[in-house]
């Protein structure tokens, strides 16, 4: 039977071909078709204009995304960044605070919608802002916190802190770590522009964000859409605007209905490192006299059916963690993952995860009632 | 370190280049790439450099041993130790929990738990590769096929070489040593564009097409149980092309390296989706491999020389630890046992001239059977290949089309597409006689800054795991 097996010029036993070891090189290919062709000139001019090319392409995108700057990882300004600039804005505004603010509300861009004004009606206090900025973490209420602090050390303040179920992450924002307002406060965890810059700006994804970026500032004006109030709450124009606003509420749910069934069914094991900002922020505001109200966010009905459905761990465990955390440090813990025990309705969301601003009202409403007196004079 | 990586391309690669060509001494080239190739390895992970230094210093002293004696019993006890120490490691560090694992499934299965621990054994990356590329140099030197040689710096450069280190090809020594013995003097423009050319291939066909598969293939083997008819075949010829283009992808990239620092590698691939039997495919799939498992256990088993039964159980052995060489899984096995069978069965339809003569549907018919087989090699267990092999045949119906434009958008479809004409129709780097004119170095220039600009996150090769 012929061998179905790649065969070798010849098939006998070791140590009885004539010469197997010439006939095995010859049988093994070292010579590709393009090096057969006898021109070294050409091949000089080939691989200097290849080189070239290379480094030619690859400068140009390193300047235009420097120059442009989409992620304001280098501080020109120039252009607005490509992604929401609200932490400086948030700091800019702070800044500008002519009175301490009563109450602050911290967390992600899923608190954006929180009034001050509207919280001051139902607490009484006198006074709000509204800190909580793109993709808000730890480590940016933490900045915040300290900021409107050194503002007004002697303020008493009451806090708001919308969190997810991981309640932080140990990373910090390129755009906070720049801000110098952010530096005294992050130590040596602030970062300036590295060598590993160098790569993201070599990348597609900043070349596709400083193109849009300067796209939007020939086309129309070149600034952003998102415009605050002075105490920190969303203009109403800017509400138009908002990167959450799902053109389909209906398809951003069943892409999170999708994403949820391939979750694991329990968090990461929450670590010190994740949790240090955290830590530190709880334990200012409790040196200060605060106590703080710690909100876990609300999520889409149908989304917190198909959790509850599969058994996840998440809520639990986040809740676990905070209580936890209590032990060592003071705060209230208001969970409003389900939206039917503080009355929210499913069509007032601008996506899977952000409430609009009936909705945080809503929920305003439960958590003050909710806050064991954290939030009333 | 990978090859398409930031710290690669712009710390590593160019020191090597320059240092390589300014020393033009040999033994003190020889000693820079061998030093070189070990701080590529200790990038990874340091702790594991002893054990490649080991595997060295072994087949060495073992080759030189079996050279010097004539009495059948020394060389083979030199050949016997220098195998035990290698497969040993191996074994060790790549199939000892496998093995615990399918010890303590079995016990479980039969009503008698072992409870053996899990060791959690990490692999080394390229133990694999250079394991068994030291083997088939002692096992040639016992043959008396090659001479061994006594410069240290000359065998530890050909186990070391960055290039085909961690993923191949795997490389003979009879193949190296000219090379090893005498050097390139200097870096002509024709090894500087050959190298140029299948570097930027590689990188092209890594980052610009696998990796862009990569993402819809591994999203649709985690959501089989939604698939489909057209998911099910998208998945398999999808995986099939992502791993045709990253393999043979990094093959390109340590062939062009290779031409690069002065050295030649063989062939790895030679458009194998192009086959028309599966013999034919295995000579052209990953070919260094095939060769070696020719070479060393399929014509010492016995080859085809022992009758049809024979040579068909000689064959589902190799592909069995074929199949095992890839990975401590069972699918890995199941996968080499399929290719083995259908090697036997080719063998014994050809022998009684039942193979259908259009190359044509010899074409199609491999093709279909290497993507059937290839959905065993990716899903995570064998409860998975299975379903999605079944739901390839239609037994799950067609997915609605929401779920269609979930998992298989229009840009995927396209890629797809046109990765599986190409695959099929197009010639491959080794085949293509670009004439080296001016404007295809500015082409190749450029593709190449293309796809440095794609390494934003580094993606791992998939031999990398083997």
């Amino acid at each position: 039977m012929e061998s179905s097996f790649p065969t070798s010029p010849t098939e006998n036993v070791p140590g009885s071909v004539a010469d197997p070891t010439e006939s095995e090189r010859l049988h093994r290919n070292l010579t590709p078709a393009i090096a057969e062709l006898d021109d070294p000139r050409g091949f000089f001019r080939y691989a200097v204009a290849a080189l070239v090319a290379l480094a030619v392409a690859l400068c140009g995108v390193f300047m235009f995304n420097a120059i442009v700057d989409p992620l304001s990882l280098i501080g020109w300004r120039i252009v607005p960044p490509a992604v929401e600039t609200d932490r400086s804005i948030k700091l800019d505004l702070i800044g500008k605070l002519k009175t301490n603010p009563q109450v602050v509300v911290l967390g992600s861009s899923r608190s954006r919608q929180a009034e001050p004004a509207f919280i001051d009606k139902l607490t009484g206090l006198k006074t709000g802002f509204n800190a909580g900025v793109t993709g808000g973490d730890a480590a940016d209420a933490w900045v915040m916190v300290r900021n409107i602090a050194a503002r007004f050390p002697h303020g008493k303040r009451a806090y708001i802190w919308f969190v997810d179920y991981k309640l932080a992450t140990a990373g910090i924002n390129p755009q906070l770590a720049q801000d110098p307002r952010s530096r005294p406060y992050l130590g040596n965890r602030s970062v300036s522009f590295s060598l590993a810059d160098v790569g993201t700006y070599l990348g597609f994804q900043a070349t596709d964000a400083s193109y849009r970026v300067l796209k939007a500032c020939i086309e129309g004006p070149c600034h952003g859409h998102l415009y605050y109030h002075a105490d920190g709450s969303l203009k109403g124009a800017a509400l138009k605007y908002l990167p959450e606003d799902a053109p389909s509420l209906k398809a951003a749910v069943a892409q999170k209905l999708a994403a949820v069934k391939h979750q694991p069914r329990s968090l990461a094991p929450f670590t010190s490192a994740q949790l240090s900002y955290f830590d530190e922020t709880l334990a200012f505001m409790n040196r200060h006299g605060a106590t703080p109200v710690i909100v876990l966010n609300p999520i889409y009905p149908s989304v917190y059916r198909l959790l509850q459905k599969r058994h996840s761990q998440r809520e639990a465990e986040a809740l676990a963690e905070l209580h936890k955390l209590q032990k060592r440090y003071r705060f209230v813990v208001v969970d409003c993952s389900n939206i039917h025990v503080w009355g929210g309705k499913a069509r007032d969301f601008n996506n899977a995860t952000h409430v609009n601003r009936r909705n945080m009202r809503r929920m305003l409403r439960y958590i003050v009632a909710h806050s064991d007196g954290a939030l009333t004079r | 370190m990978l090859f398409n990586s930031y710290v690669f391309l712009f710390g590593f690669l160019p020191p090597v280049l320059v240092g390589c060509w300014a020393l033009r001494v040999k033994n003190l080239r020889l000693l820079f790439l061998t030093l070189a190739s070990w701080a590529f390895y200790a990038w990874w992970d340091w702790r594991f450099l002893p054990l490649m230094l080991s595997t060295t210093t072994v087949d060495y002293v073992a080759a030189l041993m079996i050279h010097r004696t004539d009495v059948a019993r020394r060389r083979n006890a030199w050949l016997i130790g220098s195998l035990a120490v290698n497969l040993g490691l191996l074994g060790y560090f790549k199939y000892a929990d496998f093995f615990l694992n399918s010890l303590n499934g079995i016990g479980k299965a039969i009503g008698a738990p072992v409870g053996l621990p899990d060791l959690h054994i990490l692999l080394p990356i390229g133990i694999s590769f250079y394991t068994f590329n030291s083997m088939s140099y002692t096992i040639d030197v016992w043959r008396k096929r090659v001479e061994p040689t006594k410069h240290i710096l000359e065998y530890s450069t050909f186990v070391a070489l960055f290039p085909h280190l961690i993923a191949g090809p795997i490389v003979r020594f009879v193949d190296l040593q000219p090379q090893l013995r005498a050097p390139r003097p200097k870096l002509t423009s024709d090894a500087a564009g050959v190298g140029a050319y299948f570097f930027t291939c590689g990188l092209v066909k890594k980052l610009l097409l696998a990796d862009q598969l990569s993402p819809h293939v591994d999203a649709l083997f985690s959501h089989s149980s939604q698939l489909g008819f057209l998911g099910s075949w998208a998945a398999a010829v999808g995986y099939s092309l992502q791993l045709y283009f990253d393999f043979s992808g990094y093959s390109d990239m340590a062939v062009g390296l290779a031409w690069l620092i002065g050295f030649r590698f063989p062939q790895n691939f030679n458009s194998p989706y192009k086959a028309v039997n599966v013999s034919d495919f295995w000579r052209r799939w990953h070919m260094s491999l095939s060769a070696w498992f020719r070479d060393y256990l399929f014509i010492p088993l016995g080859g085809s020389r022992r009758g049809a039964k024979r040579t068909v159980v000689n064959l589902v052995v190799t592909m069995f630890l074929a199949g095992l060489w890839h990975g401590a899984a069972w699918t890995f096995v199941v996968w080499g046992l399929v290719h083995g069978l259908a090697l036997g069965v080719h063998g014994v339809l050809k022998n009684l001239g039942l193979t259908p003569k259009s190359v044509i549907v010899n074409r199609v018919v491999t093709f279909l059977y290497v993507v059937a087989a290839f959905v065993i090699f990716r899903a995570p267990n064998l409860h998975v290949a299975g379903r999605i092999l079944w739901r390839m045949l239609g037994t799950a119906g067609v997915e609605s089309w929401s779920t269609l434009q979930t998992f298989m958008p229009g840009r995927f479809v396209v890629l797809l597409l046109a990765l599986l004409v190409f695959a099929q129709f197009a010639p491959n780097t080794w085949e293509l006689k670009l004439k080296p004119r001016l404007v295809y170095g500015l082409v190749t220039g450029v593709a190449a800054a293309v796809a440095v600009m794609s390494i934003a996150v580094p993606h791992p090769f998939i031999y990398f795991q083997f």
